[in-house]
């Protein structure tokens, strides 16, 4: 993990609005994310967690500064490859799941894939394939409005990963849901984790934080500091150890 | 995103608002069976009225003395100039195989022995060709100068016991004065025989214009008896001027015609002809035959047709508002989705294409039961006023195009505003 590459870098990114008074939501963010990392970030309301979030997602572009996602400079980028870009190397999952109303699961799920051109079948088969690994196998026809707000979440999770994406954004993904639902999502993240999978999660929660290798505390569009977090599994130990002590006993 | 795909969820968006849809395809609905309707309808009028001039009839040229300024269609504006002399004539030119006279005889009623029928289309007065031999069903044409009728089938089966050949009717004329006929033939149509009668369907008796018209012009009263078999004594009797002269050519050659018709003319309007002294400035001779008649009627349902096609195409141009301006609440209602679409990967042209699916899709459905009801329209137009029922098939397929083209054509700009929104706006829209 320590050799890994760079998933996204942003170097004194800049994000200003310009509704009267100038509003600077990021005030000079430089950051590297390591491919495969986990990282948290916090920070209170209007901080600019989101504004980060959209610029590393490719939804927007900075005033100024550099923001390189899967080694592409985005803002050099025209529309059509950004949402290129945004449609194969990250997948986002927001707070309020964002999912198609009048779509069931699986073609929720599927949603991302269409666009990319990817046959009927094959995409029906991939969003159940996924909807297992989340846990709703034998949800798949259900409109999001026959779900709860953990089946969604879970949905939006699996939608998010459908197309095999490097990076997964997730923005405030347990806001709306109880603990228990919070966990089975946060577990989840883990996974996807140590699948390889880039995970940046915002969140105002420090146990959520703290599953993540490091916490990025935001304040009013700067980095007041970063935080690492010993190894990358401080809220399990126990499971890290569960399972490096089979590895230990077979090479023996 | 192939347009396969575009189908299947635009459809899935129109059929979330059914009755929505409905009523925004209304107007192109409306707009399309109109046209249709009166498409198939001018058509089918067309084939009933082209489909009934035999190659007999083609070589005929009708003929009558009008101000050269008159518009209209037959015998607008005519005046009775021809007198029997001036039939005669024309008919003796080399160029012409024969000449008569045609006139209306207005009548009251017919009786069958005890039962009598109102009347009021007239007793048809013309020479004994007027009737085709291939047109008659039964017997044989009337004779000049014969008290002698053919029927058609609508006046033969007007009374209770159908008239056959041989009966013998009483026929009264305007003013109440009574005339007998002999039935020496029916018809096989009710429709008219030439452009001088029109063509649709009704009861009509055809008689020799002597000594039926001759007599009524001449002014003779009911003593015209039995012996009006005599034919100079007929002319001379009176000044018996017809309104419209039909002039036979030796075939239905245009050459032919051409020459009948030239040299008729130049009889007519020199100063050996009767008619003569009538025209000059105020009045000119028109031949003309019946295709040339069709084609002025023709004209005239161009120009109606035309004109419902204006007011249909104005009926479109409502209906593509109609949809324009449900696409753009549409846009608006789903600005969310369409912020979601884009987050995971829509590119614009995705969102254009389905937006603009979905506008095509009620553009064409529109146009298909618009054509439907088009088509439901013109049968039962062309049902009811006895018509071959021809559909204007180019039409349907003309009709589908314009709901395409209606389609694309409101679709485009809601679409175009799909297609450019922000997907972060989109997402924060609530
Ligand atoms: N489209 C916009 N127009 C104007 N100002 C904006 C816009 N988007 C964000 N901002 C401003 O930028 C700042 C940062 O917003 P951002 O949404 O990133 O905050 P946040 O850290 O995500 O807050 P929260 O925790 O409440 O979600 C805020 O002050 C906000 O008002
Ligand atoms: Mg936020």
């Amino acid at each position: 993990m320590a050799t890994a590459e760079t998933a996204v870098s942003l170097s004194d990114v800049r994000k200003t609005y310009r509704i009267g008074e100038p509003v600077h939501a990021l005030d000079g963010v430089s950051l590297e994310v390591p491919e495969g990392s986990y990282t948290a970030i916090m920070g209170p309301s209007g901080s600019g967690k989101s504004t980060l979030m959209n610029l590393v997602g490719c939804l927007d572009t900075p005033t100024e500064g550099e923001v390189v996602v899967g080694g592409r400079a985005v803002d050099t980028l025209d529309d059509r490859e950004r949402t290129r870009l945004r449609g194969t190397e990250v997948g986002f999952v927001f707070q309020t799941f964002n999912l198609m109303p009048r779509l069931n699961a699986v073609e929720n799920v599927a949603l991302p894939q269409l666009f990319q051109g990817i046959d009927r079948t094959e995409r029906r088969e991939r969003a159940r394939d996924l909807l297992e690994r989340v846990g709703l196998a034998d949800r798949g026809d259900h409109l999001p409005n026959e779900l709860s707000g953990g089946q969604r979440q879970r949905v939006a999770l699996a939608r998010a990963l459908v197309n095999d994406p490097a990076i997964v954004l997730a923005d405030e993904p347990s806001g709306n849901l109880d603990t228990d639902t919070e966990a089975e999502i946060l577990d989840l993240f883990d996974e996807f984790h140590d699948a390889g999978t880039t995970m940046i999660v915002v969140t105002h929660e420090r146990h959520v934080a703290e599953r993540a290798d490091r916490i990025v505390h935001l304040l009013d569009g700067r980095i007041e500091r970063i935080e690492e977090l010993e190894g990358d599994g401080a809220v399990e130990p126990a499971s890290r150890t569960g399972s490096s002590e089979p590895t230990e006993a077979d090479s023996e | 995103m192939n347009p396969l795909e575009s189908l299947r969820l635009a459809w899935r968006s129109i059929r979330g608002h059914k009755l929505r849809s409905a009523l925004t395809t209304l107007g192109i609905v409306i707009g399309i069976a109109a046209v249709i309707a009166f498409v198939t309808l001018g058509a089918s009028l067309q084939a009933g009225i082209i489909g009934d001039i035999s190659p007999d009839d083609q070589r005929n040229v009708y003929g009558w003395a009008a101000d050269p300024d008159t518009e209209g269609g037959p015998l607008a504006g005519a005046q009775p100039v021809f007198t029997d002399d001036d039939l005669a004539a024309v008919g003796d030119l080399d160029e012409v195989e024969a000449a008569y006279g045609y006139a209306t005889i207005q009548t009251q009623a017919i009786s069958n022995g005890e039962e009598t029928v109102a009347q009021g289309n007239g007793l048809i007065a013309s020479g004994p060709s007027y009737i085709r031999e291939e047109r008659l069903a039964e017997g044989r044409q009337f004779r000049q100068g014969e008290r002698e009728a053919v029927l058609n089938p609508a006046a033969a089966n007007q009374f209770e016991e159908n008239v056959t050949v041989g009966d013998e009717l009483t026929v009264t004329i305007l003013g109440g004065e009574r005339r007998t006929v002999e039935v020496v033939g029916i018809t096989d149509t009710s429709e008219g025989q030439s452009p001088f009668e029109g063509f649709e369907s009704s009861p009509r008796v055809y008689v020799p214009t002597d000594p039926y018209y001759t007599e009524q012009a001449s002014g003779l009263g009911a003593g015209g008896g039995d012996d009006g078999g005599d034919n100079e004594s007929a002319g001379e009797s009176g000044e018996a001027r017809f309104l419209a002269i039909i002039v036979e050519a030796p075939s239905d050659d245009e050459a032919d015609i051409d020459a009948a018709r030239e040299s008729a003319t130049d009889y007519l309007e020199s100063d050996r002809s009767d008619a003569s002294e009538f025209l000059g400035d105020d009045l000119a001779v028109t031949f003309r035959t019946s295709t040339e008649l069709l084609q002025q009627l023709q004209d005239v349902l161009d120009l109606l047709r035309n004109f419902i096609v204006g007011i249909a195409a104005i009926s479109l141009l409502v209906g593509s508002i109609g949809i324009a301006n449900i696409m753009l609440v549409s846009v608006t209602e789903r600005t969310r989705e369409i912020g979601i679409m884009k987050a995971v990967g829509a590119q614009n042209r995705d969102v254009l294409g389905l937006f603009l699916t979905e506008a095509v899709i009620l553009g064409v459905i529109g146009a298909i039961l618009g054509t439907g009801l088009g088509l439901i329209g013109g049968y039962v137009g062309a049902e009811y006023v006895d018509l071959p029922l021809v559909y204007p098939l180019e039409y349907v397929a003309l009709a589908i195009v314009v709901g395409i083209l209606v389609g694309v054509l409101a679709g485009l700009y809601p679409a175009w505003r799909a297609a450019r929104t922000d997907p972060i706006d989109a997402l924060r829209y609530e």
